[in-house]
């Protein structure tokens, strides 16, 4: 494995961390798409996106929108350990004017480009940004990340058509596909398979990938816009709550409450995998000397 | 007066004089720019006129994307369909967001009189006022259109602008749109009438009519009907002692309404809400549905006599 992967992997469980963190704070949330999507925000915050955390505004950064607003705690995480705003923010999560709402909120916390929350907007609002940023010749690029269960919504097929139309080459858009939503698997409650055939048949360029590997992660977003011209479309396959065993692939675990004892068993088990990578990082490290 | 302007045309010819100097303006059209007054600016600008085909909601989302990144985008198509079709795209994208994007409802009101009530427009000001944040601009004659463009590109932030497709005779001189600042038309001292937007033709001349029976009214154009001018307002209706206001809209939600929620609090005052009854209009040639709604110049004339004389 590389370094850059075992890097992203050690910072990507530093994160789920913290969404339990926010959690430990505000007693619920919605856990599930937040642990799923994970690793792919953190491939784009620490690897692939440019932005400066001392510069939120900067008008040559690339953007990143939650269209799934409900995985806020995961951006959240993410943000607050690239360093665009203090880990202590964490535990404000779930208080009274809190800048980190159950939504974001781009007019609270730094390096958020849209208040989402309200499923099928992100695609459109994003497909505005790509195309105003080509129109005014900036070379950045928008990254958007959807969920599955959203994607019914039908706004979300009109920025499909859109950008397709338009040769929004600097979009790329990730579908954290983790083939759950609130009342059960997506594929029960309203299939859109396959997801990559539809939006491919709209004119986008798509690869499918195992969005919990950090490599195929990596790979994937390494390679758009994978054809010039075309808008990039990412289905990442993830597991829904990602890192906790006991949530894992559950509906119920959507939205969290904890029980008595799941905390607990959240924050060992978290732990244990940081220490664990830790250690391997150490190893690599003592071996390279 | 002089001859009849064509309200489309003329915004068109507007927002393309602006964008001439200003090069942060771009259009989006859902197939109707050249309905909406933008053929000659797809024509100059080419580069800055974006067609989306018939995808409001998207074009929305899109306008948000766009304005973020500094460009002013300006959005025109047929009213029901920047309003209410998009709403929540236009509350959250736009008014939640703050993004200094541009929506203008072209055909409002009862423009598309034949079309039936899914065209007409008649709760836009109401649902758009709703939103915090967002002016909605309702200019009455080519003049104060031109200065509604003006002052619409000129602010910061989201805004609705309604215009019709009637020709609109010149009213007024034309003068600067200020944001929450009213128009003092006439002075009178019987009761207060204020409108707003294209039904202004049919007001002033009641009022004309009015006037002549001897009826002293004391009329106030309000071009951005979602913010007041309270000073304006409250002054005048002190004098007066009797409101009536008068739009193209349902007399729920609207201008009307507004104007209720300032007097009930800060000026308790009678009013009288002229406006289109709150139900599916039928469809007919547009004056036949001015007639209907009792809109028409006599239809206003016999509304303010009967209330002045309760």
């Amino acid at each position: 494995m590389s370094d850059r992967v075992a890097n992203l992997e050690l910072i990507a469980a530093r994160c789920r961390r913290n969404v339990v963190r926010m959690i430990e704070t505000g007693h619920s949330g919605h856990l599930g798409g937040a642990m799923s999507a994970i690793d792919v925000l953190t491939a784009l915050y620490f690897d692939i996106m440019r932005v400066d955390p001392a510069r939120p505004d900067w008008p040559e950064r690339d953007r990143f929108l939650l269209s799934a607003g409900h995985k806020a705690m995961g951006q959240y995480a993410v943000l607050a350990e690239r360093g665009f705003f203090d880990t202590s923010l964490l535990d404000t999560y779930g208080a009274m004017r809190t800048a980190l709402g159950g939504h974001p909120d781009m007019h609270k916390l730094p390096g958020v480009e849209a208040n989402t929350g309200a499923l099928g907007h992100g695609l459109s609002i994003a497909t505005g940004m790509a195309l105003g940023l080509r129109k005014q010749g900036i070379a950045a690029r928008v990254f958007v990340v959807t969920g599955d269960g959203e994607l019914p919504e039908g706004s979300n097929w009109e920025a499909a058509a859109a950008a397709a139309h338009h040769g929004a080459d600097n979009l790329v858009v990730v579908v954290d596909n983790n083939d759950l939503q609130i009342s059960g698997r997506v594929s029960d409650v309203m299939s859109m398979a396959p997801i990559a055939g539809k939006f491919a048949a709209f004119g986008w360029a798509t690869r499918e990938i195992d969005g919990n590997d950090m490599s195929q992660v990596l790979e994937a977003l390494d390679a758009t816009p994978f054809e010039s011209g075309k808008p990039s479309l990412i289905v990442a396959h993830t597991v829904k709550a990602k890192g906790l065993a006991f949530a894992e692939d559950q509906a119920a675990y959507h939205y969290w409450k904890p029980k008595d004892d799941e905390l607990a068993r959240a924050v060992a088990e978290l732990d244990a995998r940081i220490a664990q990578l830790e250690n391997s990082a150490k190893q690599l490290e003592g071996a390279v000397k | 007066m002089s001859g009849l302007t064509d309200p489309r045309k003329e915004f068109g010819r507007a927002v393309t004089a602006l964008a001439d100097d200003n090069e942060r303006i771009v259009v989006l059209s859902a197939d109707s720019g050249k309905s909406s007054g933008f053929g000659e600016f797809a024509t100059a600008h080419p580069d800055r006129y974006f067609e989306f085909g018939i995808m409001e909601q998207g074009v929305t989302g899109i306008a948000s994307g766009m304005a973020s990144t500094g460009l002013i985008p300006v959005f025109a198509a047929i009213a029901p369909f920047v309003t209410s079709r998009n709403y929540e795209m236009f509350r959250n994208d736009l008014g939640y967001m703050r993004q200094n994007a541009k929506i203008v409802g072209r055909n409002g009101g009862f423009t598309y009189s034949d079309l039936g009530a899914t065209h007409h427009s008649l709760e836009d000001y109401a649902i758009i006022r709703m939103i915090p944040g967002v002016v909605v601009f309702a200019p009455s004659d080519p003049g104060e259109l031109r200065s509604c463009v003006a002052a619409m590109i000129e602010h910061d932030g989201p805004t609705y602008t309604r215009i019709g497709a009637q020709p609109l005779p010149d009213l007024f001189d034309e003068e600067p749109v200020v944001i929450g600042k009213g128009r003092h038309l006439r002075e009178g001292s019987d009761v207060t009438v204020i409108t707003t937007g294209y039904i202004t033709t049919e007001t002033v001349a009641a009022v004309d009519l009015l006037t002549e029976r001897g009826i002293g009214v004391d009329l106030i154009g309000m071009p951005t009907p979602s913010h007041l001018d309270a000073e304006l307002i409250c002054a005048s209706a002190a004098r007066t002692g009797a409101v009536v206001t008068v739009e193209e809209h349902y007399v729920t939600g609207g201008l009307g309404g507004a104007v209720a929620e300032l007097l009930a609090q800060e000026q308790p005052t009678r009013m009288r809400l002229v406006g289109v009854p709150h139900a599916y209009a039928p469809s007919g040639p547009y004056d036949g549905l001015l007639e209907y709604a009792g809109l028409d110049a006599a239809g206003i004339v016999r509304q303010v006599t009967e209330f002045v004389s309760r």
